[in-house]
């Protein structure tokens, strides 16, 4: 089966997939609402303009996006997983490998270019053209829209190919992902203790947005084309050939539990994390990984914002992203095997909550850490309340929208709008917060 | 003392849409009766069985299960019988054992390891008792979601397909549990389309198709007129598709 073919193929499911559960219309939407709120957010830069110059706000597009990357290749590609969850009850593509002579190398590879070209349609072009037909508003060249989606996209695609490389590494070999974020990280340290930390070395893309030569545009290739190359040429899918056994672990798990009330469910949610493919890899793809991008990117940008507190900024972004945590207790439950047992939706969506609170200690370590490492001891319980407040309104909101299905309910068009609109003044108020905590600190 | 009813359903009706599932439908089970519901795929059997269960709203009509209303009390309905879904698996990641000590819990059932060991043993799986339920067989899966619709030792067990994906010597253990069960007092609703399975084991058939219930009544006066079940069920089904 030729590539282009598995590729239309690839492209027709996922968009069947998404339009059944939500409609067609409602899906349809999706880049349109994407794009009314790239178009209305660009608007209100000139206003924020004292505070969060233009190169900032690019900046945090330019994040924003890489993270986009990130999350659509660690939620598809869990190593071994990839095939047995993404494709095997997902996709009917997936079956081509077992029924017909079709290499799951050519198939992995048509599974990228169709998340390249999926997902650059829903994300990155909607928002490039919501910024586009905003800038002659905001005295801006119509030209930097086009600017935007070439550099967006190739943050979003960085995103992307550095995960699909590195779950290639981690179904080869553990021991290969984890020398390789070892020697990757001493390099981060080295280069960061150096000071040699630039915004170009953090983010080509960006770099390519702000001054558009061959360089940054030569290198954000090499960057996006030499992973994805890489994780195509070696990709292994295992099939589970051996059965995993395991003693009874929820009875004595649940009784260490037991003070939290439905302890059984809260217990069958840290096996669920714990032996799904991954284990606590997955918190290291889709929490720990993002979250170092932004404490770098953090670093930078505080040198186009005076007076912002990075800890407290950190901790309000630590409290979003925290809140996807949400989405992995409630990714390897299928809620119609509770329906015929004697549970209320309202008793597993309360132990889901609880999972989560117990989830939270490892954010919550983790700004523990940012604090010590970054002398930000002076701003730590204000860092503190951010994030627990921040963390726990957007669950909130996340709970309200989608119940006990954000995984595929936040790509609802209606639905992703209602969650942007109750999450910006959040982070907005967050941001207000920090200005004032920096107006009230002496000598700042 | 007069004959209990566990199953009373009263007009049921659901629609999806302009789709009409279950049009109309009443009957009533009694305790100790095995009742086989029997239809072509699509005909509605499995709404019907959702409805009686509380896991699916009837647009009209009502259905009581052991004297509860399943609309309104689904989890006191849920609470009292054991179900086996159609096409159900359960949880990825929790071994065979675990998924039945999950499901103790839930139901709060006291003398767990007696239970659990009784089903492993009965339904002969023991050896499987901790591979996660991701790695079992269809088969090994479907004796697990037997064991845990009887854990709690319930007086009516409603089964969605009772037989699939078993081998046939499980087939026949499942089918002597069944007889036993409902000769120990115990009331079987299930559904399916093999009418061989109907045939040697119930005490009464219901007829479903496009929704309607067709005919319901002891297998053994159709037996007894010298008709074959599936002579009757085809002439029944294929006459309604005609009319």
């Amino acid at each position: 089966m030729p590539v282009p073919d598995l590729f239309l193929a690839m492209m027709k499911e996922e968009w069947r997939m998404h339009s059944t559960i939500f409609g067609s219309l409602g899906f349809a939407l999706f880049p349109a609402v994407v794009a009314v709120f790239a178009f209305l957010g660009s608007l209100t830069l000139p206003l924020f303009a004292d505070v969060l110059p233009y190169d900032a706000v690019a900046l945090l597009a330019h994040i924003l996006f890489l993270l986009m990357g990130v999350m659509v290749g660690s939620f598809g590609l869990m190593g071994r997983e990839f095939m047995n969850r993404r494709f095997g009850q997902a996709s009917l593509v997936a079956y081509a490998s077992r029924s017909l002579p079709v290499s799951e190398r050519r198939i992995f590879g048509a599974f990228l270019v169709k998340d390249t070209v999926y997902y650059i349609l829903l994300y990155v072009l909607p928002f490039a053209a919501g910024f586009a037909a905003a800038t002659p508003f905001i005295g801006l060249e119509p030209g930097l829209g086009l600017l935007a989606f070439v550099s967006l996209a190739l943050a979003f695609l960085f995103g992307l190919s550095v995960v699909c490389f590195l779950s290639t590494l981690y179904a080869r070999s553990v021991a290969l992902l984890a020398g390789t974020a070892a020697v990757l990280a001493v390099l981060a340290l080295t280069v960061f203790q150096l000071g040699a930390i630039t915004v170009s070395a953090v983010l080509p893309p960006y770099a390519f947005f702000l001054d558009p030569k061959v360089e940054p545009l030569a290198i954000s290739l090499l960057l996006v084309l030499v992973p994805a190359a890489i994780s195509v040429l070696f990709v292994t899918v295992d099939y589970p050939d051996r059965t995993k056994r395991f003693a009874n672990s929820l009875d004595p798990l649940a009784e260490r539990l037991r003070a939290l009330g439905s302890a059984h469910f809260i217990a069958k949610d840290a096996l669920d994390l714990l032996r799904s493919e991954g284990g606590a890899g997955k918190v290291i793809f889709s929490f720990l990984f993002p979250l170092g991008l932004v404490w770098v990117c953090l670093r930078v940008l505080i040198r186009f914002i005076p007076g912002i507190d990075p800890l407290v900024v950190f901790s309000a972004l630590l409290g979003v992203i925290s809140a996807t945590i949400y989405n992995w207790l409630t990714e390897f439950d299928s809620f119609t095997s509770y329906a015929f047992l004697p549970v209320e939706v309202s008793e597993v969506i309360d132990a889901k909550l609880k999972s989560y609170g117990v989830a939270n200690l490892l954010p919550l370590a983790v700004l523990v850490l940012a604090a010590a490492t970054s002398g930000g001891a002076g701003t730590f319980f204000p860092a503190l309340a951010a994030f627990a407040s921040v963390s726990a309104y957007t669950l909130a909101v996340t709970v309200y929208l989608t119940g006990l299905h954000p995984n595929v309910m936040l790509y609802h068009a209606s639905v992703f709008l209602r969650y942007l609109l109750a999450i910006s003044p959040a982070l907005l108020l967050s941001r207000g917060r920090t200005k004032w905590q920096a107006w009230e600190m002496p000598g700042y | 003392m007069g004959v209990r009813q566990m199953i009373e359903a009263d007009s049921l009706t659901k629609e999806y849409g302009n789709v009409t599932a279950v049009n109309r439908v009443s009957f009533t089970v009694t305790e100790g009766e095995l009742f086989g519901l029997l239809g072509p795929n699509g005909s509605g059997k499995t709404t019907m069985i959702r409805m009686l269960t509380g896991q699916v709203r009837p647009t009209s009509g009502s259905a009581r299960v052991m004297g509860l209303d399943a609309a309104k009390d689904p989890i006191g309905v849920r609470g009292l019988v054991g179900i086996i879904p159609e096409q159900e698996t359960p949880p990825s990641f929790l071994t065979a054992e675990e998924y039945l000590r999950f499901v103790a819990r839930i139901r709060s059932l006291d003398n767990v390891d007696e239970r659990c060991d009784r089903w492993f043993d009965l339904l002969e799986f023991g050896d499987k008792r901790d591979v996660l339920c991701k790695d079992l067989s269809r088969g090994t899966r479907q004796k697990l979601m037997f064991s845990q619709a009887f854990l709690h030792e319930p007086r009516l067990a409603l089964i969605d397909e009772p037989l699939i994906n078993l081998d046939p010597i499980m087939q026949r253990a499942v089918k002597d549990f069944l007889r036993e069960y409902v000769q120990g007092g115990g009331t079987v609703f299930f559904s399916t389309h093999i009418l061989e399975i109907a045939e040697e084991i119930c005490d009464r058939i219901g007829i479903i198709h496009n929704g309607r219930l067709l005919h319901a009544g002891q297998l053994e006066d159709l037996v007894g007129s010298g008709r074959h079940l599936e002579s009757f069920f085809l002439d029944l089904v294929r006459g309604d598709a005609g009319a």
